[in-house]
């Protein structure tokens, strides 16, 4: 649920003082978007600390095993017994974060992989413990960012509620094409793309782009809601896509009204593969 | 199998019932699909004469069916495609009045086109005129139209329907007046052409849906200049009373011929989906090709 108070910003559009979350509900959009995170940060040379439970845990976006200068995987779980300390993770996060500062770093970016602990007795409590620490470390800062990736798998609601209220940013994937028209932003559940603003003939090679990068075998959902034309031309490309082959369907979510009588005009029986999905 | 299309010509509501009813029994009895369209007090003799004879009959009243020339080609072919494999006995009265002589001609064309959208069907279509209420030329054009004729026997004034659509186009004006409003288009990213084009709408008074179809039938039209046609590309609006045009012109030479964008497409992937969608978006299509240029004028009634 969105709070009121939250802000939700494209992982590369995140910036110092901000303390993000990101619930996710499966390994390819934790990829995804923390993927992005990563190698942006590296990329920019920035520090890149990892603090997960498993030291030998990949990293998202960089190739397994990579040592990078910059990068820094801090184990905070040692042992399956041993629990999660909230002072040692906030000693851990200084030291490195100094330590960035010394080697004129000019900027950090953490990132906790910490739902893992909710299963340790009193799980919430600690990691509620944690995210105070991380807050204190990043909210004032003009150096360090930090995303909180949330399992929603391993959170039930309230746990999750109570996480994310700690949060005033949430992050967001990076749009795969955004410009003053048209922006195409991969979604995970349902899988597939949100289409904003208005899409003709210029961008259809965007979007045919944009829908080769989907996974395979499944139906694509395209939440329309925030598009306020499509071209015919996209119709004929949507079909296409539809046939071709180990695709699912194209099911088109949250149409608005008008588009969805033009397609109700031409008629969804010459519209092979593609289906109307969640109402507007 | 062949399309079996031909008119009757009759008189009244009783010689309506003579034809008629024994037309639909024998698709009753042959177990075909039975449609009949027709319009008042014909469909409800019918409805009473047929009784419970006619409780599997499809009864539709005209004057919700023909509304829209590419539309009834549509929804007929939609009857067609859901029946299959079984045979279509439609009996088909269309409407003649309330329309402009330019509405008229794309009615009688409908006619014509029946045989092509129908050509690879075995149905039987029997169009009823009345004699009694319909002017002369409208029966002339159903000989011209229908390649068989009920009462009559054979048909020599039946046209092949390509010549009969030239024939249409040939009657047709393209006077553009003066006060034309012209804007080029000259990107591919039609933004800016959209939101003009729904501007005129809205100004013109269209409901939003009718704008919104306009809007996507001149992005379509427009689209196939840029990427067909030869520069410069433009768009024409004017308001003609309660109708407004919108022409998007190019200056290349697109021999259209005269049945393109009529016969509706199998699928969104076959050749002539855009411009059937765009004659089914607005009220009437005009294409021109000549000397100066190619044309698609499209009409929207307030």
């Amino acid at each position: 649920m969105d709070t009121l108070w939250s802000v939700r910003r494209p992982v590369s559009d995140l910036r110092p003082g901000d303390h993000a979350c990101l619930a996710y509900a499966g390994e390819d959009e934790f990829q995804h978007v923390v993927g992005a995170y990563v190698r942006g940060g590296l990329r920019a040379r920035e520090a890149v600390l990892y603090l997960t439970g498993d030291a030998a845990a990949a990293v998202p976006g960089v190739p397994p095993r990579a040592a990078h200068r910059l990068l820094t995987v801090i184990a905070a779980d040692e042992g399956p017994r041993a629990r999660l300390d909230p002072e040692a993770v906030r000693d851990a996060l200084a030291a490195e974060v100094a330590r960035a500062d010394r080697h004129g770093v000019r900027a950090v970016r953490i990132i906790a992989d910490l739902t893992w602990a909710l299963r340790r007795p009193d799980g919430l409590e600690v990691l509620l413990a944690c995210e105070e620490h991380l807050e204190r470390i990043t909210a004032p800062s003009t150096r360090v960012t930090a995303i909180c990736p949330l399992d929603r798998r391993r959170c039930d609601a309230a746990d999750l509620e109570a996480l994310r209220a700690r949060h005033a940013v949430r992050a967001a994937p990076d749009p795969e094409f955004e410009d003053p028209v048209l922006t195409i932003v991969r979604t995970f559940q349902p899988a597939g793309l949100s289409l904003s603003g208005e899409l003709d003939a210029s961008r259809h090679a965007v979007l045919d782009q944009a829908l080769a990068i989907l996974p395979a075998g499944r139906d694509i959902h395209l939440d329309m809601a925030g598009l306020g034309f499509i071209d015919l031309g996209a119709i004929n490309l949507l079909a296409d896509v539809a046939g071709r082959a180990g695709t699912g369907s194209v099911v088109l979510d949250r149409m608005a009204p008008e588009m969805r009588a033009v397609l109700d005009t031409v008629g969804w029986a010459r519209l092979p593969g593609l289906r109307v999905g969640a109402p507007a | 199998m062949t399309l079996d299309h031909a008119a009757c010509l009759y008189g009244g509501t009783d010689d309506f019932l003579t034809v008629a009813v024994p037309f639909l029994r024998a698709g009753l009895e042959r177990e075909e699909v039975v449609v009949a369209v027709a319009e008042e007090p014909n469909l409800g003799a019918l409805r009473d004469v047929l009784g419970p004879d006619g409780g599997t009959v499809a009864f539709i009243d005209s004057a919700g069916f023909y509304r829209h020339p590419i539309h009834t080609l549509r929804d007929y072919q939609a009857i067609a495609k859901e029946s299959a494999p079984r045979r279509v006995c439609a009996l088909a009265e269309p409407v003649w009045s309330g329309w402009t002589e330019r509405q008229t001609l794309e009615w009688i064309r409908y006619e014509s086109l029946i045989n092509v959208v129908f050509a690879d069907t075995d149905a039987q279509a029997m169009c009823m005129y009345d004699t009694g209420r319909l002017p002369e030329d409208i029966l002339f054009a159903a000989r011209r139209t229908h390649p068989g004729l009920v009462r009559e026997g054979a048909n020599n004034a039946y046209v092949d329907p390509e010549v009969f659509a030239a024939g249409c186009d040939r009657r047709l004006t393209f006077d553009r007046p003066g006060h034309a409003e012209y804007t080029a288009i000259e990107s591919a990213d039609l933004h800016r052409l959209r939101a003009f084009v729904a501007g005129r709408a809205e100004r013109h008074g269209l409901g939003r849906q009718a704008a919104r179809n306009l809007v996507t039938a001149v992005n379509e039209a427009a689209a196939n200049a840029l990427r067909h046609g030869a520069p410069p590309v433009g768009l024409w609006t004017w308001r003609d009373g309660d109708t407004l045009v919108c022409e998007v012109g190019d200056h290349g030479y697109w021999r259209a011929g005269p049945l393109t964008g009529f016969v509706p497409p199998a699928s969104a992937l076959h050749r002539g989906f855009g411009l059937w969608t765009v004659r089914l978006l607005v009220d009437l299509v005009e294409l021109r090709s000549g000397w100066d240029g190619t044309f698609v004028r499209m009409h929207v009634h307030r």
